[in-house]
C-alpha cells in the first residue's frame, strides 16, 4: 500500500520533471545560433530549397507549436528523426543537397536504444570496480578513525581524485593495451572493450565512495547502539556486518544513485577517448552536428533515467532505514 | 569492610579492592578507589552517588566496558568465584548472557534499522546459540508481554523509533533478561523517564526480580529512588564506598556525614509548610501574561498519511506581576510548544496570549521584537544555548545591539554589571564560554536574558541540567534578582520539588491541556485533578507519601497526541474514570480561592482528600 502510493506519487513527479526538462532543452536548442537545415541540406543548397525543407519539417512554426507536436510524438514513443544520421547506418550526411540517403533518416529512439545498453554496461562495470576498490578501504578506514587505515583511505582518495581521467585513460591504454597487450582499448568488439574505460571511471568515482563510507561508518560506530552491542553480548562480526554496515549504507546509496546517474548521462570524455560507442559519444556527435532531435532525445532519456534511479534509491533507502520517508 | 566479608562464599558478585584510574595528559587520577562489596543472588543493591562519584564507571567496570583512558589498576571482580578482570575471555563469554546491562539511554540503545523483535532474537541467539529462532521469538514475545507492553505480538515487529522512551526502556529490560542472567546491572535506568513512567518501571523491576530470580545492582543518582528500589543501599562518594545499609536504616540512621548531608539537602514536598511562596498576587492589577484557550497543531506526514499532532490544546492561565508561575508536566505534554507560543516564536492556531494587554499571537514581527525586550527566555540546555565561538562579553552585548541600546562603552558596562550580578567573574569578559561549567553557563544565560531589563522571564527547564547544590544557588540568585528588579518568572519544569520550593501558582499540563491551575499549597495538599495526584504520588521523595502510586495511576502510557480519544485525555490512566469521561472533555472550573481543575469528579474527590489534612 505504501509502495503503491509512493510509486504513483514519485512517477507523477518524475513525469513532470521530464516534461520540464524537455521544454527547457527544446527552447534552448532553438534559440542558439546555427541553422540545422543548412547543415542537413549541405552548404551548396539554394536558399529556396532550405526554406522549403524547413517549412516541410515545421521548423518555421512558433516554438510552442513545435514543442506540442514533439510532446505528442513523445507520448507515443516517437522521439522524432535525426536531422543528420541516415537510417542505414552509413556515414554522416554529406555536403551535397541531393544525397539520396537523406530521405530515410534514422529514428532517434533507435539510435538511443542502440547505444544506451553500451553505456549501461560501462556504467555498471565501472560501479562494480569502484565498489570493489572503495568498500574495503572505506569500511576499514571508518572502523579505525584517526589511525593508519583512515589516513590511508584519505591519501588514496586524494591521489585518485587528482588524476585527470583523460590522462589516466591514455596512460592505461598505453600500458595495458599497447605495451602489455592485456586489454583492447579502442572501439567496441566484445565485452573486453568495456574493461579499460570502466577501470578509468572507477578510479574517478572511488574516492567519493571511500570518503562517504569512512565518514558514515565512523559516525555509526560512535553511536550508542553499537557501543552497547558488545555489552549485550553480540560478537564483533555481528556488530560490524549486521548493524554498522547496514546503518552506513544509506548515505552510500544516495551517493551511488547520483554517481550512477552521472555515468548514464554519458561519460563524454572517456567514451570519446576510447571511441566507445555509448550515449556519450552519440551526444558529442549530435552536438557537433547540431542534430536537434537527437540531442533532445538523449536529454529526455537521461532525465527519465535520473528520475527512475532516484526512485529506486529512495525505495532502497526506506527498505534499509524505515525511519526515512520520501 | 566488615559487612562485606561476612558471606563472601555465597556471593554471586564480589568486588574486592577495585580501583579504576583515568589517565589524561600524563596525569593519573583515581575515579574509583578500593571499592569492595558483595551481592548475593536475588538481592537488589542500590548504588547512589552524585554525578562524578564514579557510579557509571563502576557499572562499566563490572560489565567489562571500560575503554581508554579509563583503566582498572588493581582489584578483583569475582563472579561466582572467578575474576573477570584477569580473565577477559571469561568476562566476554558472560557479557549479555549471565551479566546483563541496562543503561540510562534507551532511545539509542537499539539499531534503528531493525525491528525490536529481530534484535531481541539476535541477542538471545548470540549468547545462547542452542536456542532455535522460533523458540527465541516465542520467548521474546512472552517477555515483552511480561513487561506489560500492550499487544506484544504486534509490537515485536515494530521498529525502535515507534516506541516511546518508557516502552523502549521496557524493551531494554527484556533485552537484558531474555538470556536469564544471574546479574543485572541497571545504570540510571529511570533517569531519562518521566516520574510516572519511572515509577512504573521501578515497580516492574521489583516484580521481575521476584519472578526471574536475578540479582540487581541498581545504580542511580536519586536517594529516594535508590531507597525505593533496593533492599540495601550503598553510598558512593568521590570514588569510595562510604556506607552500606538497608534502605530503611540508611534514612533513619545514616552513619557517614556525606549521607546525612544528602538526606538533609533533599527537597521535600510536604514536610514543612513554611515553604511554597504562597503570597497571593494582587489580583486588582492587570495580569502580566494572560493565556486564553490557546491551541497549536503541527501537521506531520507519516507512512499512513497526514496526521495532526495536537501539541497544545485549551491552555488557560493568568500570570500576575511578582508571581512565580510554574508550569509542570511530563515530557510530551506540550510544555515546550507552549513556550514557543508564549514567546511569540510561533503563533497559536486558536486562542490568544496577552502580554500586558497586548496580543502576542497577533503582533507584527516588528512589534513582537519590541515586546520581547520585556519578556525574555532562558533555555534548558546550558551547552547548546550559547554560541561557542563568541566571547562571553559579546554574547551579553548582543541583545543590546539588536535592540539598539547604548553605545559601545555603555554596552560594555552593562554587560560587566550583569556578569557581576549573576556571580560571574568579570575577568571572564573576553573568554569563550567553552571553559564554563553547566552552572556558570546557566548564569550566563540568565545574565543574557536580564540585560534588557525585562519584566517577565520565562525559564524553560533552566535548572534541570544542574545538580542539587547548583540548583539551590541559582534559585537563590533568582530570588535576589526578583527582589531587586521586580521580575515575574514563569518556570517550565518537570521537577515537582523545584516547583514546590519556588512557585506561587502552578499549572499542571497533560497532553497539551492545563488540567489544573492552583496556588502552591492547594496543589500539593488538595489537588483537584487525578493526574496531579498521580504526579505527586510518583514524585521521588523520602517523605511519607500523601498519595500512593497504586491508588493514583493505572498501568499504561499516555495516548498519542496524534490520535487523541474523545473525552478526557487522562481517562485511559485514571483510576476514577467513569462513563462521562469517555464522552466529554471537562473544562477548567473554579474550586474556589483561585484554584481551577478540569475534572468531573472534582468536588467528590477533593472532599475525600481533604479528610487527610
Amino acid at each position: 500500500m505504501f509502495i503503491a502510493s509512493f510509486l504513483a506519487r514519485r512517477l507523477f513527479q518524475g513525469a513532470l520533471i521530464v516534461l520540464l526538462v524537455s521544454a527547457i532543452i527544446f527552447t534552448l536548442l532553438r534559440v542558439v545560433p546555427g541553422d540545422p537545415v543548412r547543415l542537413m541540406a549541405g552548404g551548396m543548397a539554394p536558399e529556396a530549397l532550405i526554406e522549403q525543407i524547413a517549412e516541410d519539417m515545421g521548423l518555421r512554426d512558433p516554438i510552442y507549436q513545435q514543442f506540442g507536436r514533439y510532446v505528442g510524438g513523445m507520448l507515443q514513443g516517437d522521439l522524432g528523426q535525426s536531422f543528420v544520421r541516415p537510417a542505414n547506418g552509413a556515414s554522416v550526411g554529406g555536403a551535397s543537397f541531393d544525397d539520396n540517403t537523406r530521405s530515410e533518416r534514422a529514428e532517434v529512439w533507435d539510435l538511443i536504444a542502440n547505444t544506451a545498453p553500451m553505456t549501461l554496461q560501462l556504467a555498471l562495470l565501472a560501479m562494480v570496480f569502484a565498489l570493489i576498490i572503495a568498500v574495503p578501504i572505506g569500511v576499514w578506514g571508518g572502523l579505525r578513525p584517526g589511525e593508519f587505515p583512515d589516513r590511508f583511505a584519505l591519501y588514496l582518495s586524494s591521489v585518485f581524485v587528482s588524476l585527470p581521467n583523460f590522462w589516466l585513460g591514455i596512460v592505461l591504454a598505453l600500458v595495458l593495451s599497447v605495451k602489455l597487450k592485456l586489454l583492447p582499448a579502442i572501439g567496441y568488439d566484445g565485452f573486453a572493450y568495456t574493461i579499460l574505460p570502466a577501470l578509468v571511471l572507477a578510479v574517478e568515482i572511488a574516492p567519493f565512495i571511500i570518503r562517504t563510507l569512512t565518514v558514515s561508518v565512523a559516525g555509526v560506530m560512535g553511536q550508542n547502539f553499537i557501543d552497547i552491542a558488545a555489552v549485550r553480548g553480540l560478537t564483533r562480526n555481528q556488530i560490524i556486518f549486521h548493524h554498522a554496515l547496514k546503518n552506513s549504507a544509506v548515505p552510500l546509496l544516495n551517493l551511488l544513485g547520483v554517481q550512477f546517474s552521472m555515468l548514464l548521462g554519458g561519460v563524454l570524455v572517456i567514451e570519446f577517448i576510447f571511441d566507445y560507442p555509448g550515449l556519450g559519444l552519440l551526444t558529442i556527435n549530435a552536438v557537433m552536428q547540431r542534430d536537434f532531435p537527437l540531442i533532445q532525445g538523449i536529454a529526455i532519456v537521461t532525465a527519465a533515467a535520473f528520475v527512475l534511479i532516484n526512485i529506486v534509491v529512495d525505495l532502497c533507502a526506506t527498505a534499509i532505514d524505515p525511519r526515512l520517508e520520501y | 569492610m566488615a559487612l562485606d566479608t561476612a558471606h563472601s562464599t555465597e556471593a554471586l558478585l564480589s568486588v574486592r579492592g577495585l580501583t579504576v584510574t583515568l589517565e589524561s595528559e600524563g596525569k593519573t587520577r583515581a575515579i574509583l578507589e578500593d571499592i569492595s562489596f558483595d551481592l548475593k543472588p536475588r538481592e537488589i543493591l542500590s548504588v547512589i552517588g552524585e554525578s562524578g562519584s564514579g557510579k557509571t564507571v563502576l557499572a562499566r567496570a563490572l560489565v567489562s566496558w571500560l575503554s581508554a583512558p579509563l583503566r582498572v589498576t588493581s582489584g578483583e571482580v569475582l563472579f561466582s568465584g572467578s575474576d573477570l578482570i584477569a580473565d577477559k575471555a571469561y568476562a566476554k563469554s558472560l557479557a549479555g548472557r549471565e551479566i546483563a546491562y541496562v543503561g540510562g539511554n534507551p532511545a539509542g540503545a537499539l539499531d534503528p534499522t531493525m525491528t525490536v523483535g529481530a534484535q531481541l532474537v539476535e541477542k538471545l541467539r548470540a549468547v545462547r546459540p542452542d536456542i532455535s529462532a522460533a523458540d527465541a521469538k516465542e520467548k521474546a514475545i512472552r517477555l515483552l508481554g511480561a513487561v506489560k507492553i500492550p499487544s506484544a505480538e504486534r509490537r515485536y515487529h515494530e521498529y525502535p523509533f515507534q516506541y516511546s522512551g518508557g516502552m523502549m526502556q521496557r524493551v531494554m529490560i527484556v533485552d537484558a533478561l531474555i538470556s536469564d542472567p544471574a546479574l543485572l546491572i541497571a545504570d540510571n535506568i529511570t533517569q531519562p523517564l518521566d516520574v510516572t513512567v519511572a515509577a512504573q518501571i521501578l515497580k516492574l523491576m521489583r516484580e521481575l526480580n521476584a519472578d526471574f530470580s536475578t540479582a540487581i545492582l541498581f545504580i542511580c543518582s536519586s536517594l529516594p529512588v535508590a531507597c525505593d528500589a533496593g533492599d540495601e543501599v550503598m553510598v558512593l562518594h568521590a570514588g569510595r564506598v562510604v556506607e552500606r545499609q538497608s534502605s530503611a536504616n540508611l534514612v533513619a540512621k545514616p552513619e557517614h556525614t556525606y549521607t546525612r548531608q544528602l538526606i538533609e539537602e533533599l527537597p521535600t514536598l510536604w514536610a514543612d509548610d513554611r515553604k511554597g511562596r504562597d503570597t497571593p498576587p494582587n489580583r486588582d492589577q492587570q495580569a502580566i501574561m494572560s493565556v486564553r484557550g490557546v491551541a497549536k497543531y503541527y501537521a506531520t506526514r507519516g507512512k499512513t498519511g497526514k496526521a495532526l499532532v495536537q501539541a497544545v490544546r485549551n491552555v488557560e492561565f493568568d500570570v500576575f506581576p511578582g508571581d512565580n508561575f510554574g508550569i509542570v508536566g511530563e515530557s510530551g505534554c506540550g510544555k515546550s510548544s507552549l513556550l514557543r507560543l508564549l514567546t511569540g516564536l510561533e503563533r497559536p492556531d486558536a486562542g490568544s496570549i496577552f502580554f500586558e494587554g497586548e496580543n502576542v499571537g497577533e503582533a507584527s514581527s516588528k512589534r513582537l521584537r519590541a515586546l520581547r525586550r520585556h519578556f525574555q527566555l532562558v533555555l534548558q540546555d546550558p551547552y547548546g544555548s550559547l554560541p561557542p565561538q563568541s566571547a562571553i562579553g559579546s554574547i551579553l552585548e548582543e541583545p543590546l545591539k539588536i535592540h539598539g541600546i547604548g553605545d559601545r562603552k555603555e554596552r560594555r558596562e552593562r554587560a560587566r554589571a550583569a556578569m557581576s550580578e549573576v556571580g560571574l567573574n568579570e575577568a571572564l569578559y573576553d573568554s569563550l564560554p567553552t571553559g564554563l561549567s553547566a552552572g556558570q553557563r546557566q548564569r550566563l544565560n540568565v545574565a543574557r536574558a536580564m540585560i534588557l531589563e525585562p519584566r517577565l522571564l520565562i525559564m524553560d527547564e533552566t535548572l534541570s541540567a544542574l545538580d542539587q547544590t547548583e540548583q539551590g544557588k541559582l534559585l537563590d540568585l533568582f530570588e535576589r534578582l526578583q527582589a531587586q528588579h521586580g521580575f515575574t518568572y514563569i518556570f517550565i519544569s518537570h521537577d515537582l520539588t523545584m516547583v514546590r520550593r519556588v512557585c506561587s501558582r502552578i499549572a499542571v499540563m497533560y497532553l497539551g491541556e492545563t488540567v489544573e491551575v492552583a496556588p502552591n499549597e492547594r496543589l500539593f495538599f488538595d489537588p483537584g485533578h487525578p493526574y496531579s495526584r498521580a504526579l505527586l504520588s510518583a514524585a521521588p521523595t523520602l517523605e511519607e507519601r500523601r498519595y500512593r502510586p497504586e491508588d493514583c495511576l493505572l498501568e499504561g502510557e499516555p495516548p498519542s497526541p496524534i490520535d487523541l480519544p474523545p473525552g478526557c485525555a487522562f481517562a485511559s490512566r485514571c483510576p476514577h474514570v467513569f462513563e462521562r469521561c469517555h464522552k466529554e472533555n471537562p473544562a477548567l472550573t473554579s474550586r474556589g480561592n483561585h484554584a481551577l481543575a478540569a475534572c468531573f469528579l472534582d468536588s467528590n474527590t477533593g472532599a475525600k482528600d481533604s479528610i487527610h489534612d
